[in-house]
């Protein structure tokens, strides 16, 4: 079984080796450290297309971005950069000061740094994971205690039963809680100039409030082929907007 | 040389020092003369603080200019910074320049003050030149036109970047009473440097002798579009009753020198003035970075023999006009015998002839990863003439050195380790640069696969879990009960021993088949019973077995006690089996459990 999993690993890693290979990567930086940026985003973009899992092509892409002016699509690209690797001191920074380019915190105000470093400590994958393993060792653990059941072996594998169950609890809940991210069920505001809010998912409704460029926003529900419905947690209000004009997390 | 001062100021541990000196080129002065102030702030840091110059009500204060230099041996930094200003006496007698402080944040130093004398100007050349220039003069101005201020730039347009000179004239053809508040104009897009000292002089305009001072400062344009120079403005005393002559030659100091003075106040303020700034023109080279002016460059290494891992500093040197503090260091070519470390830079300035001009020096740590003969490249610098209105491009010649095997391959050199004491001053934020990792690390991408396994990967942990749960339970309750399980597998036991004792018999070993089946029987009635029939006798076996199945007819109990008459017959009298014997036992064996099966409930 350790062969097998060693044997998977093995076979698994070199399928997260990066989209670009170093010189390709340090091409691209010259070309911005050189000021052109919109070579630069398109090498960035390809990359992006190439592993989207790439957390450091997103925030590439994202400082490109900045640089350029158009802050909407920097939030997106960072947040995504964000989503995927949210320990990132770089990324971190990055997105807190795009998004305050826009008058938004990446801190909340009121709430601890610390505290907040923990909540966005694992992304939603690795959460996910943990709770898997968790979820795996519990039941592992509590099929040992039954198999050696009224050994003292068994009685050691049903506590750790018992604590893998208890920690899969806390982390369930801690998933839970991240469903209530900003990041979660979430898209960006990209147009330029920002996008109206209508009172219903078409021109012939009522414009009533406009989102701006770099706007985190809450998306209620996706299931118009034109129109996102939108909600702005912080004034409360939602309506809708174009799903062109905006990017989904 | 007349006056130095110098106060140290040690604090906290010897590893780290700051000290300041300030000294004048004179201790007396006279009214009408100016004198050099130069502060000299050294530290163990790439930077050191700027010294904060007190306020000072008795001398006008004007930069001049700075010079640094910056030794590194071994790694360690020794900069020493000097400051020069012109001070301009305003009053006459004892005057004195305050304690000047410099602090990097964690320490603190201060000169100690300097005392100075203001002395009247020398009376001969001014009484001899006085009755001169009355005559000279000839008419009195109109009331209006005895005071004016007057504004002008160098130039109505000019390329981001590019001096413009800046000036501002104060004619005055009365005497003033004290002297004048001259108020500075602000800047839009536009960043000032003083251009010392204050010009006095005098002329004759539409026939009136005037006496004027003049200040210059030197501009540079932030950015393309247009820059302003908003009003600037002159309060000044005017004297009911002539008290002080404007074709005296000491004219200004005197009226600075006077104070608390009866007068007329009058304000003076010039207009705004607006200045067209052109954006730099297309086609720049690659190495352009943003300076404009007139430059040459060099570059030189502080040894031409090293050691493979240990720093040598190569520096390149930007020398000429032009705004030095916006000049950026220039991008080292691509270094593949070098491990490069920390830049750091020293400026030198000079304000010679109205003009920004000097030195600034970039300083590079590089490391030789291997010995051998190893060249430096050319370092590319370029910059905007706006003499010529193009680009130029300038190399500085390839450095060699000779690069003997170290005992310290690839020895980290930083800076920061030995600028603890600077201080730091955030000037503004921005993002961070852009990374140099790619790819998102085996955790996230193993945690990603993870997450995205099927539902029922993970339903069979739980059909473990279950099954092992289902076992540890039946396992307890055979615990619990075992006369249940013994009694339920009875019949199975049996059935398997009649099998095997038949196979006994087809082998020819009637007598083994027939104790298989005695033993088998003895068990199965023991299972059926809960006791150990056979222990017991014939009679007492059938009773326990009457009184634990009451229900069971006499026929069960009767075949029972034929079988089991016949098996211990046979069993013990082996001799008188036959072969033929030994099969009807077992078939009889193999009815009676079938009947037992049915009648033991």
């Amino acid at each position: 079984m350790t062969k097998r999993l060693l044997a998977f690993l093995l076979l698994a890693l070199p399928a997260c080796a990066a989209a670009l290979d170093r010189s390709e990567l340090a091409e691209l930086n010259d070309m911005y450290r050189g000021g052109k940026y919109e070579e630069a985003l398109e090498g960035y973009n390809k990359a992006i297309a190439a592993d989207p899992s790439d957390p450091w092509a997103w925030y590439n892409a994202g400082n490109a971005l900045f640089r350029l002016n158009r802050n909407g699509q920097a939030v997106y690209h960072y947040a995504r950069a964000f989503t995927l690797d949210p320990r990132s001191p770089d990324i971190r920074a990055n997105l807190d000061f795009a998004l305050k380019q826009t008058g938004q915190a990446l801190v909340p105000d009121g709430v601890p740094a610390a505290l907040h470093y923990l909540y966005y400590l694992l992304s939603l994958d690795e959460l996910k994971a943990l709770a898997a393993l968790l979820f795996w060792a519990a039941c592992l653990a509590g099929a040992a205690r039954f198999l050696m059941d009224g050994a003292r072996p068994g009685v050691l594998a049903g506590r750790a039963a018992l604590a893998a169950a208890a920690l899969l609890l806390l982390s369930l809940a801690w998933l839970g809680a991240r469903r209530t991210s900003p990041f979660t069920s979430a898209g960006v505001v990209t147009r330029a100039g920002g996008t109206r809010m209508l009172s219903g998912p078409g021109e012939n409704f009522k414009t009533y409030a406009s989102a701006p460029e770099g706007r985190l926003v809450k998306i209620l529900d996706a299931d118009d082929d034109d129109y996102y419905e939108i909600g702005l947690a912080k004034e409360g209000i939602k309506g809708w907007a174009l799903k062109t004009e905006i990017d989904r997390l | 040389m007349a006056a130095a001062a110098a106060a140290l100021l040690w604090a906290g541990p010897a590893a780290a020092y700051l000290t300041v000196t300030a000294e004048t080129d004179r201790t007396s002065v006279e009214i009408n003369e100016n004198l050099y102030l130069t502060v000299t702030v050294a530290g163990d840091s790439a930077s050191v603080p700027e010294p904060k110059l007190p306020n000072m009500q008795n001398f006008n204060v004007y930069s001049s200019g700075r010079s640094q230099s910056i030794s590194i041996i071994n790694g360690k930094i020794t900069t020493s910074v000097s400051f020069t200003y012109i001070l301009t006496p305003r009053f006459l007698g004892a005057q004195t320049i305050p304690s000047i402080t410099v602090s990097n944040g964690k320490e603190k130093a201060a000169a100690p003050e300097i005392r100075i004398t203001v002395s009247k100007a020398a009376q001969g050349a001014a009484q001899q030149a006085k009755p001169a220039r009355r005559a000279a003069g000839g008419a009195r101005a109109a009331k209006g036109d005895q005071l004016f201020l007057k504004a002008e730039t160098d130039r109505k347009a000019a390329y981001v970047g590019e001096q413009i000179n800046f000036s501002i004239r104060f004619y005055t053809a009365v005497p003033l009473s004290s002297n004048p508040q001259y108020i500075p104009p602000s800047f839009k897009n536009l960043i000032a440097e003083d251009l010392p000292p204050v010009r006095n002089g005098e002329t004759t305009i539409n026939g009136v002798r005037y006496s004027y001072s003049e200040i210059k400062t030197a501009l540079f344009a932030l950015t393309p579009g247009p820059a302003q120079i908003k009003p600037a403005s002159v309060i000044a005393q005017v004297s009911v009753d002539d008290q002080l002559d404007p074709f005296d030659p000491n004219f200004f100091q005197k009226m600075m020198a006077m104070s608390g003075a009866q007068g007329q106040s009058r304000q003076l303020s010039t207009d705004q003035l607006d200045i067209e700034i052109k954006p730099l023109p297309g086609g720049a080279p690659a190495s352009f970075a943003g300076a404009v002016g007139s430059y040459t460059v060099s570059a030189a290494s502080d040894r031409s023999d090293a050691k493979a891992g240990e720093a040598v500093n190569f520096s390149v040197t930007v020398n000429g006009s032009g705004n030095l503090k916006a000049v950026t260091a220039p991008k080292l070519p691509d270094l593949a015998d070098f491990k490069v470390f920390d830049t750091m830079s020293s400026l030198d300035v000079r304000k010679d002839n109205d003009v920004i001009s000097g030195r600034k020096t970039f300083t590079y740590i590089l490391v030789p990863r291997s010995e051998g003969r190893k060249t430096i490249p050319p370092v590319k610098f370029s910059f905007f003439d706006p003499k010529t209105g193009g680009y130029r491009e300038l190399q500085t010649e390839p450095v060699t050195m000779n690069v003997e095997k170290g005992q310290q391959e690839g020895r980290s050199v930083n800076f920061a380790g030995v600028a603890e004491a600077s201080q730091v001053t955030p000037s503004g934020s921005d993002i961070r640069y852009v990374s140099e990792e790619t790819g998102g690390g085996n955790l996230p991408f193993l945690a990603a696969k993870a997450a995205r396994l099927p539902l029922w990967v993970h339903a069979l942990p739980a059909a473990l879990l279950a099954l092992t749960f289902w076992l540890a339970r039946l396992n307890r309750f055979r615990a619990d009960n075992p006369l249940l399980f013994r009694f339920r597998r009875a019949r199975s036991e049996a059935d398997r021993d009649v099998d095997e004792a038949e196979a006994l018999i087809k082998a020819g070993k009637p007598n083994e088949a027939v104790s298989l089946l005695y033993d088998s029987f003895m068990d199965y009635l023991s299972d059926k019973c809960g006791a150990k029939v056979s222990a017991l006798t014939m009679r007492k076996a059938v009773e326990l077995m009457r009184a634990r199945f009451p229900r069971a007819g006499d026929r069960a109990a009767d075949e029972v006690q034929e079988l089991w008459s016949a098996l211990e017959l046979r069993h013990f009298s082996p001799e008188a089996a036959g072969s033929e014997g030994a099969g009807d036992l077992a078939k009889k064996y193999s009815l009676l459990i079938e009947l037992l099966e049915k009648e033991l409930k």
